[in-house]
């Protein structure tokens, strides 16, 4: 339950190898050792294992100045949970150090998000006015992806499957059209949508800032929500709510907590979109999603079931390039997963850009905290997004395509792969 | 000290001078386990401004700790009770790369793997490769004379030092060597330098030589039931003239450790799995490969498998390449030993360290760099239980003392530190550890540059 207690052992077992220099995006740019996760390791231990140091205004800023992007995690010869332990330390001293009033009750009004639009517009107006969110922050969706899709979509022929769809705030408020082509591709593919009403954040943003007690009522409220659900598989849109939903839920919850067991049930089952579409055995006939194409040249499903090769089959249109989302660790096939979808579309191809598993720099909303250090790491970003001379990025988190956006300055779109799917299953659809 | 840090910020941009504790915790040791707080940390950018900081130290008799990337498993970047650390890390720049004469000339902080990425894009070869090679800095690498598993054929970072940059104690900043290939003139300063753990002064730059990269690799492995057979077959594969340009040892508890992390299906009933890579023309690799097979048949090898092609040698090395994670996995503080014998000694070396395991009641996992008699021992320990690690430490002294009697050396390629200091004298005796404190006093009369540092006052230890 994030308490610093259940993390003392794992604090203690870092051998101290320093490989952790080689991940941090906030290393690269601060060049000093606190700023990495050995450091923070080292400081969160004095500060609340040892209390030999006792917290200050430098400590805050270390703490707070960590993506909690897991690139570190990734990379530890010993496993080293770093960001849970971070937001541990958050948890702990975000009473002195961390948020404001205001900033703690806007994340509670966005963790148990309503309904209504309304609140959402407001919501942003106040963090406006707060100056958390930055000016070109886009403007909430008219009508939220929740309020224009009815609670249950079925598919025009027969009944394949029955999936849960989890939606994120960013599909809900800002990106709809995310929450558009996962439906579209679903019920191409013949599966009946379930989207229960009243969903709340994933609680990812409060836990983030420390904020337990509205992550674990998030936590609690979505697995009571999705439980219930006769589905094969809950399927989300955003790599970080997946990582909450599938990993870091149990961990928000005390182990005896009664949804223990229904966030269990809800984590087996979380798959991300383009991961479910592509997996193995699920993809075995390719016209039924592009045989509506008309932009697509239809593939030959003779020619290889599971591994088609289409590069010379038709001369491609759109190239892309693929940022990989740092919440990525939760599923071993989300990196791949892109490249697969990429691959059946005969219209587009994948140029590979240098490093694309570097951080951009969003960290959720660290871009809005910490703006000139997101800057410098979101610019070696720009810099090998356009060296690849791609039309489009392509990524599955909604705070990296937010940012990357701003950065590109509208010259290059940046979409979810499963818009491309979308659009080469509707074309007509195409933004 | 605000004194000190006042001054400092006066020497250098003030942003670069940390002195917050929570920032020093950061610097409070490198990867081993002793850890003390320094006074302040600065990251000078330039030899110019490491100059100013050293002046000021000297003037002040302040003792100073020079650092790369804080990998060292000797206990070389620890820093002393109000020393300054100077983090070197700033100073990333690779001035030239000499196709020509096949040199590059570099800062001390350019990190290894990058300048490996660099020259190897060039069709160009800078062998040396710690493990710690993506993050660890060649200015650390020349320091401590790093190695890496290339050092059976290539050798070590010694090799291919022609010239160095440092700045001294004093503030003076002396060059000696560069490009030229052979050089008899004076006292060899480069050489001296390299090696010294940062007692001498401050490398800021090197000049190194570079090699042109193998056209061709092969990778094989040869299991044994037999630690003495695999270790015969070694030896006779380095006779021979096949010199393969990494050959690396997996013992039955390596392969153990590395099967609970990652099942790769190893052999779980073989001594002795060793990892074979030859490199350079095709032509040659395909008869030395021959040649190592007859001679691994010779010795009783149970079975020998060549790698198909690239990707069946990244899956073969894969097992030695997350020994480190999966041995880092299996306790909280792992000293890593790089006792270094005679190839001919391995086998003796072996026996030596399981008799010591049992004798102070320990786990230590043996790889090594088989090839050239460089072992790393890996004793796992937990600091945070003072009685295991006294018996850890315990065993690392008699290990040292063991590759001694054996003919060998205290450290192959990772250095002394202060982890070794008290074993020197066994390995050079009181005279030749007092010509070293002689030189040590020449270059720095003061002696701030890194002290406690390669030998202890107080003459030889007893373990």
């Amino acid at each position: 339950m994030y308490r610093i207690e259940d993390y003392v052992k794992e604090i203690n077992r870092c051998i101290q190898c320093n490989f952790c220099l080689e991940h941090c995006p906030v290393y690269i740019e601060d060049g000093v050792e606190s700023s990495v996760a050995r450091g923070r390791l080292n400081l969160i231990q004095a500060l609340l294992v040892e209390k030999t140091l006792v917290p200050s205004d430098r400590a805050g800023v270390l703490l707070n100045r960590c993506l909690l992007c897991t690139n570190c995690t990734q990379g530890c010869p010993s496993g080293i949970p770093v960001d849970d332990i971070v937001i541990t330390a958050r948890a702990d001293l975000q009473k002195k150090y961390g948020l404001g009033k205001g900033k703690r009750f806007l994340l509670r009004q966005v963790v148990n998000r309503s309904n209504t639009t309304n609140l959402a517009t407001w919501t942003l107006s106040i963090a406006r006015r707060l100056n958390m969110v930055p000016d070109e922050f886009p403007e909430v969706a008219s009508r939220s992806f929740e309020q224009r899709v009815p609670t249950n979509v079925k598919p025009t022929g027969e009944v394949r499957g029955r999936v849960g769809y989890f939606i994120g705030c960013a599909t809900n408020y800002l990106y709809p059209e995310i929450g558009d082509a996962v439906i579209k591709v679903l019920t191409a593919k013949g599966y009946e949508v379930v989207i229960p009403a009243n969903q709340h954040c994933c609680g990812i943003p409060a836990l983030a800032h420390g904020e337990l007690g509205a992550a674990q009522e998030a936590v609690s409220w979505n697995a009571e929500l999705f439980a219930k659900l006769d589905v094969e598989a809950v399927i989300t849109d955003c790599t970080s709510c997946g990582y909450m939903l599938k990993v870091k839920a149990a961990k928000t919850l005390d182990k005896d907590d009664p949804s223990q067991s229904k966030v269990a049930a809800v984590a087996e089952k979380v798959v991300e979109i383009t991961e479910f579409i592509t997996r193995e055995g699920l993809w075995h006939d390719p016209t039924i999603v592009l045989g509506d194409s008309q932009e697509t040249v239809k593939v030959d499903v003779d020619s290889a079931e599971n591994n088609i090769d289409i590069a010379d089959t038709a001369e491609k249109k759109l190239k892309v390039t693929y940022h990989v989302p740092c919440h990525r660790a939760w599923n071993s096939n989300l990196i791949q997963a892109p490249h697969k979808l990429v691959s059946m579309l005969p219209a587009v191809s994948l140029v590979e850009m240098s490093e694309p598993q570097r951080c951009c720099g969003a960290g959720g909303s660290f871009f809005v905290d910490h703006e000139e250090l997101a800057e410098s790491i979101r610019v070696r970003k720009l810099k090998d997004i356009q060296s690849t001379k791609a039309d489009a990025v392509i990524t599955q988190c909604p705070a990296c395509r937010y940012y990357l956006r701003s950065g590109l300055e509208k010259k290059m779109p940046v979409l979810h792969p499963i818009e491309l799917l979308a659009n080469a299953i509707y074309p007509s659809v195409r933004a | 000290m605000p004194g000190l840090v006042r001054d400092l910020e006066a020497l250098l941009d003030p942003r670069r001078v940390f002195s917050h504790p929570e920032d020093l915790l950061a610097y409070m040791n490198d990867a081993t386990h002793k850890r003390v707080m320094p006074a302040v940390v600065v990251q000078p950018m330039t030899p110019a401004e490491i100059s100013r900081v050293l002046c000021y130290a000297n003037q002040n008799q302040i003792p100073v700790v020079p650092r790369g990337a804080g990998t060292g498993l000797a206990g070389g970047a620890t820093p002393g009770i109000g020393s300054i650390v100077v983090d070197l890390k700033r100073l990333q720049q690779v001035i030239e790369v000499d196709r020509q004469n096949l040199t590059a000339t570099l800062e001390c902080g350019v990190v290894t793997q990058k300048f490996h990425t660099l020259v190897e894009s060039m069709g160009l070869f800078y062998p040396p490769d710690p493990q710690s090679m993506l993050v660890c800095t060649m200015g650390g690498n020349v320091a401590t004379r790093a190695g890496g598993p290339r050092g059976v054929k290539y050798g070590t970072t010694k090799d291919y030092v022609l010239g160095v940059e440092a700045v001294l104690p004093d503030g003076e900043i002396i060059r000696y060597g560069g490009k030229s290939v052979k050089m008899s003139s004076g006292y060899d300063l480069a050489r001296l330098l390299t090696g010294s753990e940062g007692t001498l002064g401050i490398i800021t730059k090197v000049t190194v030589k570079l090699l042109t990269l193998p056209a061709y690799r092969r990778t094989m492995v040869a299991v044994f039931a037999e630690l003495e057979a695999a270790a015969e077959a070694v030896s006779a594969i380095i006779a021979a003239g096949a010199v393969p340009s990494r050959l690396e040892l997996l013992t039955k508890s390596s392969l153990e450790t590395i099967e609970a992390f990652i099942p790769l299906g190893l052999p779980k009933d073989a001594e002795a799995f060793l990892l074979i890579e030859l490199d350079g023309h095709e032509g040659k690799v395909n008869e030395e490969t021959q040649q190592i097979i007859a001679i691994c048949r010779q010795n009783g090898v149970r079975e020998t498998t060549i790698a198909r092609d690239a990707a069946e040698a990244e899956r073969m090395w894969l097992a030695r390449r997350v020994l480190f994670p999966a041995t880092a996995r299996r306790a909280p503080t792992i000293l890593i030993e790089d006792a270094t014998v005679a190839r001919s000694q391995v086998p003796a070396m072996i026996r030596e360290i399981k008799r010591i395991a049992e004798l102070n009641q320990l786990v230590i996992g043996v790889s090594g760099h088989v090839g050239d008699g460089n072992l790393h021992p890996g004793i796992l320990t937990d600091k945070s239980d003072p009685e295991l690690m006294r018996r850890a430490e315990k065993a690392m002294g008699e290990i040292a003392k063991e590759a001694l009697r054996l003919g060998g050396t205290l450290s192959g390629e990772h250095g002394i530190g202060y982890l070794k200091a008290p074993y020197l004298e066994w390995e050079f005796k009181s005279a030749g550890v007092n010509l070293m404190r002689r030189i040590k006093q020449a270059f720095d009369p003061n002696g701030i540059m890194n002290p406690g540092k390669i030998w202890v006052d107080g003459g030889e230890a007893h373990v």
